[in-house]
């Protein structure tokens, strides 16, 4: 006998009622050539309609090699190769691998560059969130305004980067014990100028954004993460702190000189997408206060640590990890010097990226197939980082 | 909260502000029209290597690359290609005969430019590359790659001026260096204080092992500073001194036992004290391999070893030549291979004489 098909019953998908009528479920394969996925990712959807029974993301196509190409060449050899794991945040990937080196060699790292790498890094974070947020809402249809305004911000930012490091993307700015080249003080007006225009532009962003009814219609209470399971499955960055988890590497480690610089960790209570659009919002205006204080008091001094040498650089046996907070979440690098210490035995790399995904499914489960790009935004992933 | 649809009204109301803001307000307005406009690229900013030379009229000759081959070595993603040039009697000619770089795998990064002792490969900031191949036409070879040290200039004007002040200023350092050896003053028993590297002619000390020359420890110099003087200063007073029949005759030939530590006058801590700085006649990148070491047949291992290697102190290997034999012959390197401008040559040579040596 048929029953009724209830609206509750239609959602609760995993204990379907005895004697219900079987519909078939299909299976779609979303990427890995879809503009929605952010690269070359593909994920498995099993949809009942349009409502997702199971997902099962699927990696590995941009895979590089990038750890076993950095077991073969010299420490200094895979810096430029760490710019191009999260192409976003050349800034912070190479901070996390020189701090990782430094660690395992014992570099210590002259004040001024550090300041230099703090701003750089909080530089970084605000261009990688305001774009995230725009392509967050170019999966969601909204086509192009929220992206091209925060990419026009995010150019001025890029430009500072390609006149300090002479790249705009791919950076290679730090080195072991400092930075590559330093700030000339145009630069730092120039940092000082861009910081003080910005909040203008969030002011405008959050008025286009924020209070938005689609927007909220289409992001709050979906794509939950609960905090436990934020924990346990070791989930880091923004997308921790919007499920509640109060944990940031910078007020952790204290690496760099974040130790004296004044803060807030912003945190989200539900962990829904809207949390995770607007726990970046706030990041982002506490980088603004970070980068006052660091522009503010950036003292003079050498750029890198003079004892550290470019080539024939060894490093006696030992191992460490360094790890910074990237935008994207915890950026760690695992390494092991063997004997000869002319490059590492082992290199590993902990992604954000790559970790942050692994919840994608439980985020999904029971939403639309229309919601599944949006989660899949709001994680914030690089395939760079992703697949290594 | 207000009514419904506020928060759409509001963000209409920005998306108004920036499509009327983009006719007038230059913050907003922010698009060039490539072809025709272009953006001034920034004084750091980096596209490709290129090679420096020095003169227009002959740039083969005047190029700065001595073909050691540190930056084939260093780049990460190995997109240089590296032949000496070599003349028909196979004399190294110390510059590169084949230098390639391809564009398609190069990722800019830059890391050539920072290894290279010579300040001969830069970055240059040319972004218009497109080619209509993908394969020998994303090539660079030699011709494409040399380019004028005007050029340099005019695209890195603060970088450039800052290369060309330190290679002024090392010609003049090396000069100075060359011209005490050149002249062979009689200098000896420098006084203690007198520890500037400019020769100081002093009358020879009749007593030799009595002028062996101490650096005050209060002076100003880092440990190689110290050890490169006490070094310097060593050769020379051993070089003035045959005259005088107490300390070994110049360059340590006559010195009978073959290996270093033996053979250094007691006296001197500092290695460099084989044989007296600049007086090395095998010291010269056009000799050829058998040439060099017949000039430094009756010398001692670490002569020899010095001999066999390419003499373009391109300190490849972390050493300049003369250290890099002292650090062999004294056993503080082990690795024989880190030559790399003599390529196997002098890795095989270098075998060759530990082994005869009796210490592989």
């Amino acid at each position: 006998m048929i029953q009724p098909l209830t609206e509750e019953k239609r959602f609760t998908l995993t204990q379907r009622p005895e004697g219900l009528i079987e519909t078939q479920t299909l299976e779609v394969s979303i990427g890995p050539q879809h503009p929605s996925t952010h690269g070359v990712f593909r994920m498995d959807c099993v949809l009942d309609g349009e409502t997702v029974v199971a997902l099962k993301p699927v990696m590995g196509y941009l895979h590089r090699n990038h750890e076993q190409l950095a077991e073969r060449m010299a420490w200094l050899g895979s810096m430029p190769y760490t710019d191009r794991l999260d192409y976003f945040n050349s800034m912070t990937n190479n901070w996390a691998y020189a701090l990782a080196v430094e660690k395992l060699a014992g570099i210590k790292v002259p004040e001024h560059a550090e300041y230099v790498r703090v701003i750089m890094a909080e530089l970084t974070r605000i261009l990688n969130h305001s774009c995230v947020i725009g392509f967050m809402l170019q999966d969601l249809g909204a086509w192009g305004t929220p992206l091209l305004y925060a990419f026009r911000e995010r150019e001025k930012i890029l430009d500072l980067f390609e006149a300090v490091s002479g790249s705009r993307m791919m950076c290679n700015y730090m080195r072991f014990g400092g930075v590559r080249v330093d700030m000339t003080e145009k630069d730092l007006a120039v940092a000082r100028d861009i910081i003080s225009r910005f909040p203008r532009f969030l002011d405008e962003f959050e008025k286009l954004l924020t209070t938005n009814e689609v927007l909220l219609a289409r992001t709050q209470r979906v794509g939950i993460l609960p905090k436990e399971l934020a924990i346990n499955a070791s989930i880091s960055g923004p997308m921790a702190r919007a499920s509640g988890v109060e944990y940031d590497i910078r007020k952790v480690d204290r690496y760099g000189v974040y130790g004296r610089i004044d803060f807030r960790v912003p945190v989200g209570d539900i962990g829904d997408v809207y949390d995770r659009y607007y726990i970046r919002v706030l990041e982002m205006r506490e980088s603004i206060k970070i980068l006052q204080q660091a522009l503010r008091d950036i003292p003079a001094g050498p750029h890198v640590a003079p004892e550290v040498k470019l080539r024939n650089f060894k490093i006696p046996p030992g191992d460490g990890y360094g790890r910074v907070e990237a935008p994207k979440g915890e950026l760690g690098f695992y390494l092991v010097s063997d004997e000869g210490g002319k490059q590492p035995y082992r290199y590993h790399v902990r992604p954000p990226s790559f970790i942050n995904l692994t919840t994608l499914e439980d985020m999904c489960l029971g939403h639309k197939v229309a919601d599944v790009v949006i989660i899949l935004g709001s994680i914030d992933i690089v395939l760079g980082e992703v697949d290594r | 909260m207000g009514f419904i649809g506020k928060g759409l009204f509001e963000g209409m109301v920005v998306t108004a502000r920036n499509f009327v803001g983009s006719y007038f307000d230059k913050e907003r307005l922010v698009t060039v029209q490539y072809p025709e406009e272009r953006v001034q690229t920034p004084e750091n900013s980096r596209t490709f290597p290129f090679l420096v030379y020095d003169d227009d009229k002959d740039p083969v000759a005047t190029m700065r690359c001595v073909a050691c081959k540190i930056c084939e070595t260093e780049c990460p993603p190995q997109c240089i290609y590296i032949v000496m040039d070599r003349d028909e009697k196979g004399k190294p000619r110390q510059r590169p005969k084949v230098f390639d770089i391809d564009t398609s795998v190069c990722m800019q990064c830059q890391i050539c430019v920072e290894v290279c002792p010579f300040e001969a490969i830069k970055m240059d900031n040319d972004y218009e590359k497109s080619q209509y191949g993908r394969f020998d036409e994303l090539v660079e070879h030699l011709p494409d790659l040399l380019k004028s040290n005007e050029y340099y200039s005019k695209i890195k004007p603060t970088e450039a001026s800052a290369v060309d002040a330190k290679l002024k200023a090392e010609k003049e350092k090396k000069a100075k260096k060359a011209a005490p050896a050149a002249a062979a003053k009689p200098a000896a028993a420098v006084a203690p204080k007198a520890v500037a590297p400019a020769p100081t002619p002093a009358t020879a000390a009749a007593s030799a092992p009595a002028a062996k020359l101490v650096i005050p420890d209060d002076a100003p110099f880092s440990p190689e500073q110290r050890q490169w003087l006490s070094g310097f200063l060593s050769a020379v007073s051993v070089g003035a001194a045959p005259a005088t029949g107490a300390a070994p005759s110049t360059p340590a030939q006559a010195v009978t036992p073959p290996t270093t530590s033996a053979a250094a006058p007691a006296a001197e801590p500092a290695p460099t004290a084989a044989a007296p700085a600049g007086n090395w006649p095998w010291h010269d990148p056009g000799l050829g391999m058998q040439q060099r070491l017949d000039l430094a047949k009756s010398a001692l291992l670490a002569d020899k070893l010095m001999a066999a290697m390419a003499q373009t102190d391109c300190h490849a290997c972390g050493y300049d030549c003369r250290g890099y034999a002292d650090a062999i012959a004294g056993g503080a390197e082990s690795d024989l291979s880190l030559c790399l401008p003599g390529e196997a040559e002098t890795a095989n040579m270098l075998k060759k004489l530990m082994e005869e040596a009796g210490k592989a």
